[in-house]
């Protein structure tokens, strides 16, 4: 499966987590929505499209989780007919990443939720030091990020 | 918290050379309820349990062999022992190498008649 990222740190872990978990599709991502990593996908624009979606569901169930439970929600799964999707986030010393995963039958829940967290763990662990925090991002930085991270992904100017 | 196969794992880990005995959803992988001793990472080997019956299922169903009566794996310090076929429930037993295997397949049956 082809893995592409922006920082070469996190290949490998989501590499493994792929392979182990037997994941059809996995998107790692800054919580505002700026893509990370991909494996998978073959379209920038589905990548564009699925971290927009999961940046709103994570910041949904988080603040349901904080709602209803004092803090925010650390897994969110959803199941379809032949896929299901496991949505969570991974904390680093270079700040908080969410990742979604799309398994099939070839997987489960179980191993997914068992990988990921190894992955939580070899990310934790693999993350260089922390350099200045990122600026936040703004309206109007956010578009020419992300079309620079789907570049470097995609092999695009 | 104690669920309705607490008596029967428990009756199952009381077998000599038992370490963990779980009931494991075989779609989800997820552990349902488990009699663990210290140090055994139970959800790991309830989502791993339940790949391995499932792909021993599925390749027992390919060759066309019919159901999958009992899983056994042998490996250097233990051995895990499944048992399914009740819906998408799965009873799964770790015991050490020098475990009566023949009696764990006698338990793990009767524990699965059990669970409805």
């Amino acid at each position: 499966m082809r893995i592409a990222t922006t920082e070469p740190w996190i290949e490998a872990p989501l590499a493994r987590y792929v392979e182990e978990a037997r994941a059809r599709l996995a998107l790692l991502l800054h919580p505002s929505g700026q893509v990370v990593a991909q494996a998978g996908f073959t379209r920038a624009i589905d990548v564009m499209t699925a971290c927009a979606l999961a940046s709103a569901v994570h910041a949904t169930s988080s603040e349901l989780g904080r709602r209803v439970d004092g803090k925010p929600f650390r897994g969110l799964h959803h199941a379809g007919a032949e896929r299901q999707l496991y949505l969570a986030p991974a904390e680093t010393a270079r700040g908080a990443y969410i990742c979604l995963t799309v398994f099939d039958a070839a997987s489960s829940l179980g191993l997914v939720r068992i990988y990921f967290d190894d992955l939580c763990r070899e990310l934790a662990a693999a993350a260089p030091p922390l350099v200045p925090l990122r600026e936040p991002a703004l309206a109007v930085d956010f578009e020419r990020d992300l079309n620079a991270n789907l570049a470097a992904m995609f092999g695009r100017s | 918290m104690s669920t309705p196969f607490t008596p029967m794992l428990e009756a199952l880990s009381r077998q000599r050379g038992v370490r963990a005995s779980l009931i494991v959803s075989e779609d989800d992988g997820l552990m349902i309820d488990s009699s663990l001793r210290f140090g055994q990472e139970g959800e790991r080997v309830a989502a791993l349990a339940a790949s391995l019956y499932r792909k021993a299922r599925l390749s027992a169903s390919a060759a066309r062999l019919g159901a999958v009566a009992f899983l056994q794996l042998d490996a250097e310090r233990g051995r895990i022992c499944a048992v399914g076929g009740r819906g998408d429930l799965v009873i799964v037993v770790v015991a050490e190498p020098a475990a009566n295997v023949g009696l764990i397949r006698v338990e793990l049956l009767r524990a699965l008649e059990s669970v409805t």
